[in-house]
């Protein structure tokens, strides 16, 4: 390290309120953080507290590495994602049970909000470079007939128009809800929340035409 | 090749888009959190935590408590932090069940910096003097400033955390402040 200035010397480091004019080392930490605003007079012609300032300064760029560097340290392998996946409850989101009417006497069908969540998760696979983010279901989806408002946030492809993706997501979950359930969709509403480029590109022009 | 482009696009949506999914139960978008998230988490709670041996155990409960919870979450566009406040809660868990005692003498030494740019080599020799002068403090204050610095609580939240009077954390604070820019410009 190149310190051209009036090195202060290492055992010099002063940190007491009588080496910083009066001034202490959580008040100079403080005004640091606050981008040394509004100026502090006082603070900002004692050399005893430049110094501790400057000490600070690259002692606020070096802290945020402590997670970095660590985080080099060991590759993420999948043998512990699969540990983590094994140890988590899986039924743990089926919500609401939604009752089918079956002419059927005696007969009890139901199928739970987390599978109709599922099933509308899967219509991105209509529409390539969409992901499906959280998705509710407003309504009293128990009860048969009841309207239902479906709000889902997604994220689309770069370089498509947004409302012809949110179209054909809204045209497949509704498709697939009809045929799946007997649900009253009122309204299907997307929010686009983040427009991903993919280094794959979306479009195949060529070889499978 | 269509799964594949899938997964790719799910592994590289934003957080809110993964962590919304994976609060609905969807678990392939929770294991894209899994792998995101493992290496902040293992750096973080290896920080507040002294010794490495319960890092993994501590992380790894953390993420199952995050499932659990995750439909809990209200924007989970701040899965992110809200991760590192979870694994804050169980690190500090630990810390008060075993009371691990810091060794002064078992510091690793800063890595040999063989092979990297003087910029980068200064960075990580500044890195390991940090993480040394930290593995110094005893528990609480060590704590106290992970939460702070690297956790980003507030002064009173860190009070809550630790179970501690706002002033004591202030005092705990100032000391490993202290004893930290000590060791830095020493190492300077």
């Amino acid at each position: 390290m190149t310190d051209k200035h009036d090195t202060p010397s290492v055992q010099n480091l002063k940190l007491e309120p009588e080496d910083l004019d009066g001034h202490t080392l959580e008040e100079l930490t403080d005004y640091l953080a606050a981008g040394r605003t509004p100026p502090n007079a006082s603070i900002d012609a004692s050399p005893g507290c430049q110094i501790v300032l400057d000490a600070l300064e690259r002692l606020h760029a070096l802290t945020p590495q402590l997670l970095v560097e660590d985080a080099q340290a060991k590759p993420v392998d999948e043998g512990w994602v699969q540990k983590i996946l094994a140890g988590i409850a899986l039924d743990a989101r089926a919500g609401r049970r939604i009752p089918i009417p079956t002419p059927l006497p005696r007969a009890d069908l139901g199928i739970t909000e987390g599978a109709v969540r599922g099933l509308i998760r899967g219509a991105e696979r209509a529409v390539p470079g969409a992901v499906v983010g959280r998705c509710r279901l407003e309504g009293e989806v128990t009860q048969e007939g009841a309207p239902i408002h479906i709000l889902i946030d997604a994220s689309v492809a770069y370089g498509e128009p947004i409302p012809d993706v949110a179209q054909r997501l809204r045209a497949e979950i509704a498709e697939r809800l009809s045929a799946h359930t007997r649900l009253n969709i009122t309204e299907i509403d997307i929010t686009v929340y983040d427009i991903q480029k993919l280094p794959t590109p979306v479009e195949d022009d060529g070889e499978d035409k | 090749m269509d799964g594949d482009r899938f997964n790719e696009a799910l592994e590289s949506a934003d957080d809110r888009i993964v962590a919304g999914r994976a609060a609905d139960g969807d678990t392939a978008a929770f294991a894209v959190l899994v792998r995101r998230y493992t290496p902040m988490m293992r750096a973080y709670t290896h920080r507040i935590l002294s010794g490495s041996a319960e890092v993994d155990d501590v992380v790894q409960e953390s993420f199952i408590t995050a499932w659990q919870r995750l439909p809990e979450l209200d924007d989970p566009g701040k899965v992110k932090s809200w991760l590192m406040r979870i694994s804050s809660r169980k690190s500090i868990d630990r810390a008060r069940a075993h009371r691990p005692h810091t060794d002064i003498d078992n510091i690793d030494a800063p890595a040999p910096a063989h092979n990297t740019p003087p910029q980068l080599a200064e960075t990580q020799a500044g890195v390991a003097a940090l993480g040394a002068a930290l593995q110094e403090l005893p528990d609480a204050q060590r704590a106290c400033w992970v939460l702070r610095e690297l956790g980003e609580y507030g002064y009173d939240e860190i009070a809550q955390e630790l179970d501690l009077p706002t002033s004591t954390v202030r005092g705990l604070l100032a000391r490993a402040r202290k004893h930290i820019l000590v060791q830095m410009e020493q190492w300077r």
